[in-house]
């Protein structure tokens, strides 16, 4: 059987990974893929947990399950900002909008 | 109904009925709204619909004042929810009525706007209400998501956008921080109910305090981006400066008094056990924000960035009674932080609508455009007057009074440390918001004296929440009763 | 005779230059794993869970890590079909399945778009932020200690079990009513947010002679 162990370290990696994206890149939408990676490192932390600690409640499965949704509706509102932005400004990355000091 | 498990599941849906009446509402504003033109009704009714379904809205939740039950375990209806339920109802309808004119003019999609406003009180509602972890964590959620775009629905401002898409980077970055620690919290509870996990962490030795602990920073961290607190607090100013004014007012208001009802929630309640774990981490922010929120503000020269950074100490102050909820004073402590949140609320409503009148006469947001408001608006001046006095704490109003009552637990909590330091902050804090008062009373207007009026509802909202910034100030008996009720439960 | 069909250039270096490079780290990686294998050092599900860890890491660091924002958008796709196939791992096929549907089909395709439409536009190569190194150290030293934060604790040798599909749903229906209403809200915003941002605001047009 493959120990928890392993899926929790895949889980913070992707989330690390995730956080890197996010700090380095400049354009907002691959940001928002960054974002996403961390969200999957989360997915995994919750279903790990789920399938093998808390297996007669599942919690986490339903958990992950909203997280999933949430996460998708999230990048759907987040590209319509972005889209607005860049007809307004032919850009879309973050440290070019920038009429306010970050 | 019962459960996979066979226990009994109390679905009353009599329970959310103020939330459902926001719902629907919200729904039916957007929806008239979009076919206004088929339906051939006047412009105002959309705002009519938002108002009446805020008032019903109000009106039940009066109502289930003294139930005490739970929905589904998911969400409790307690003494503490009927408190934030009728303070986040009652600003969303001081907000509305009090610059319903500005959002006719300087809102893109007024009908959606008011839509987002509803949906986000609800959000803000069920965050005060919930009991588990989903589902506060899906409220967390609703809130946000409805204010990422109530930020970009200024008129013709390209700072609306750019304030829009930071808040929703960081936002979805702080969520997926709040997740990873939620989701360590499930892995070492096993649990997503607060009084399980209550139970398992009071038991004492899990063997993963690592965990746990990695859980509880990323929990702090991701509340911290939602509450402002320094040093997550970059898109504040941001956030406040492009949104529409009464956004503002609501991200001042309801979004900050959310994240504090959550958090007593938490770490009054599950997290408790763990106390000593949290309580420096939480100094440590409280310090930091007062202190970094305070002295900042003293550079700003745009108003609403100025009232962003002076929340953000606020919520300094309020942090610091967090930490002295933690030290077994929960009660107390939580009673000190409602009245210190209601009055703070007053106060900045008061501040915010102020603000948005002007800005309807002047188009201006720079505090030296504020020169001379005493000769051409003597009314309005005063009542920016009390309430920046109010928030800096001047005796007499409600300000002094619930900061008293705020320092006061905290000290008896044994911190006295941080109140002195909360005691200097304040103290710079009155230097700003004389900065702004100096501008009003001790200049001449560069254009002329030319008089002019507020609207008959920017009178009616400005004199209730002046009236009740006084009586509070002088007799807080009821709102301190009010707060002792409903920090009863902890 | 079948004809050759024309395709772009580019697309032909996509394939070619992909198929080399997954050549070259899955063949060695597949001998190394299957003789692990053979000789008993790990378990079959194991080498299956390396495999995915494998696809997954290099996807999320092609998505964090590529010039070209639609390569990265493609290596995040491998990314989220290998989480799909760790999930299949912990025995939940549900949220496999929805991990395929909702990443694979909707949120790459989604974000493709939003690509597409800004900055492939004119030229596809992002450069990335100046903090790039300080990123990566901080980076690294944050998943440093998570990992250690992780493995001090004692999480017993607990074995994963299957939930039966039913059960789910039951519990899902029955007990997350609320949350269910709550998302469906939360979507409801998500697409208003969309459209008021997409679309120009009916006052901000020139009134229309009726």
């Amino acid at each position: 059987m493959i120990p928890i162990e392993y899926f929790l370290t895949l889980g913070a990696i992707l989330f690390g990974l995730g956080l890197f994206g996010v700090l380095s890149r400049r354009s907002a939408i691959l940001i928002l893929m960054a974002v996403e990676l961390m969200l999957a490192g989360v997915s995994i932390n919750f279903i790990a947990f789920a399938s093998y600690l808390d297996t007669d409640a599942f919690s986490g499965l339903i958990f992950a399950l909203f997280v999933i949704t949430v996460a998708a509706a999230e990048v759907g509102l987040a590209l319509g900002i972005v889209l607005r932005l860049f007809r307004e400004r032919r850009t879309s990355n973050v440290d070019e909008a920038s009429d306010m000091r970050w | 109904m019962t459960d996979i498990f066979g226990q009994t599941l109390n679905l009353n849906y009599g329970l959310l009925l103020p939330e459902i009446v926001l719902l629907l509402s919200s729904m039916l504003v957007i929806g008239v709204d979009a076919f206004k033109r088929q339906l051939k009704v006047s412009g105002n009714v959309p705002v009519g619909l938002a108002l009446s379904g805020l008032l019903v809205a109000l009106a039940l939740s009066i109502l289930q004042v003294n139930v005490d039950e739970d929905f589904a375990r998911l969400v409790q209806i307690d003494s503490f929810t009927s408190f934030f339920r009728i303070l986040f109802i009652a600003i969303t309808l001081v907000i509305i009525v009090g610059s319903h004119e500005y959002i006719e003019k300087s809102v893109s999609h007024v009908g959606e706007f008011y839509g987002l406003l509803l949906l986000a009180t609800v959000g803000a509602m069920l965050m005060a209400s919930a009991r588990e972890l989903l589902t506060a964590y899906l409220a967390i959620e609703l809130l946000s998501f409805s204010l990422y775009i109530a930020v970009s629905l200024a008129r013709s401002d390209q700072r609306s956008g750019e304030a829009s898409l930071k808040y929703v980077l960081l936002g979805g970055v702080a969520s997926a921080s709040l997740l990873y620690g939620l989701s360590m919290i499930y892995g070492v509870t096993g649990a997503t109910q607060y009084h399980e996990i209550s139970a398992v962490l009071s038991a004492g030795d899990t063997g993963l305090t690592t965990p746990l602990l990695l859980g509880l920073v990323l929990i702090i961290v991701g509340l911290g981006f939602k509450a402002s607190a320094v040093p997550f607090h970059m898109w504040t100013p941001d956030a406040y400066e492009g949104a529409p004014i009464p956004v503002t007012a609501f991200l001042s208001a309801t979004s900050k008094a959310a994240t504090i009802a959550l958090l007593l929630r938490w770490f009054g309640g599950p997290l408790l056990p763990i106390a000593s774990d949290w309580q420096f981490i939480l100094s440590g922010l409280a310090v930091a924000t007062m202190v970094v929120g305070n002295l900042v503000a003293l550079q700003q020269v745009n108003i609403k960035r100025l009232l962003a950074y002076s929340s953000i100490g606020q919520m300094g102050y309020m942090l610091m009674a967090i930490v002295a909820v933690g030290s077994g004073y929960a009660s107390d402590a939580t009673s000190a932080v409602l009245v210190h949140l209601a009055g703070y609320i007053i106060t900045n409503l008061l501040v915010f609508i102020s603000v948005t009148h002007f800005f309807n006469q002047t188009g201006q947001e720079e505090i030296n455009s504020f020169k001379g408001l005493a000769q051409s608006n003597p009314y309005l001046a005063l009542m920016i007057t009390a309430g920046l006095f109010s928030l800096a704490g001047m005796p007499l109003l409600v300000g002094f009074f619930t900061k008293f009552i705020l320092f006061q637990a905290v000290v008896s909590a044994g911190h006295l440390g941080l109140v002195t330091i909360a005691v200097v902050a304040s103290t710079v804090s009155l230097y700003y918001y004389l900065m702004v008062i100096r501008q009003m009373y001790l200049y001449e207007p560069e254009d002329g004296t030319e008089q002019w009026k507020l609207s008959l509802t920017g009178y009616l909202t400005t004199l209730t929440l002046f009236v009740s910034l006084v009586v509070f100030g002088l007799w807080g008996t009821p709102l301190y009763a009010a707060a002792d009720a409903a920090a009863s439960m902890f | 005779m079948l004809k050759r069909i024309p395709l772009p250039a580019q697309f032909d270096r996509i394939i070619i230059g992909g198929g080399i490079t997954v050549g070259a780290i899955g063949v060695p990686l597949g001998i190394v794993l299957v003789t692990l294998v053979a000789f008993g050092v790990i378990s079959a599900p194991e080498m299956v869970f390396f495999v995915a860890a494998i696809i997954v890491i290099l996807g999320a660091l092609g998505c964090v890590l590529l010039p070209n924002i639609v390569h990265a958008a493609l290596s995040l796709t491998a990314t989220l079909i290998g989480v799909a196939a760790l999930y299949l791992l912990l025995m939940s096929e549900f949220l496999a399945l929805v991990q395929v549907l909702v990443y694979g089909g909707g949120v790459v395709l989604l974000l493709l778009f939003g690509l597409m439409m800004t900055n492939a536009q004119d030229d596809p190569v992002v450069t990335d932020g100046s903090q790039k190194p300080f990123a990566f150290l901080l980076v690294s030293l944050l998943i440093g200690t998570f990992i250690t934060l992780l493995l001090s604790g004692d999480w017993g040798n607990p074995t994963a079990h299957v939930v039966p599909f039913e059960l789910f749903g039951e519990r899902l229906f029955r007990e997350f009513a609320l949350p269910i209403i709550i998302v469906a809200v939360l979507l409801d915003v998500a697409i208003t947010g969309a459209l008021v941002n997409v679309h120009t605001a009916s006052n901000d047009l020139p009134e229309e002679s009726e």
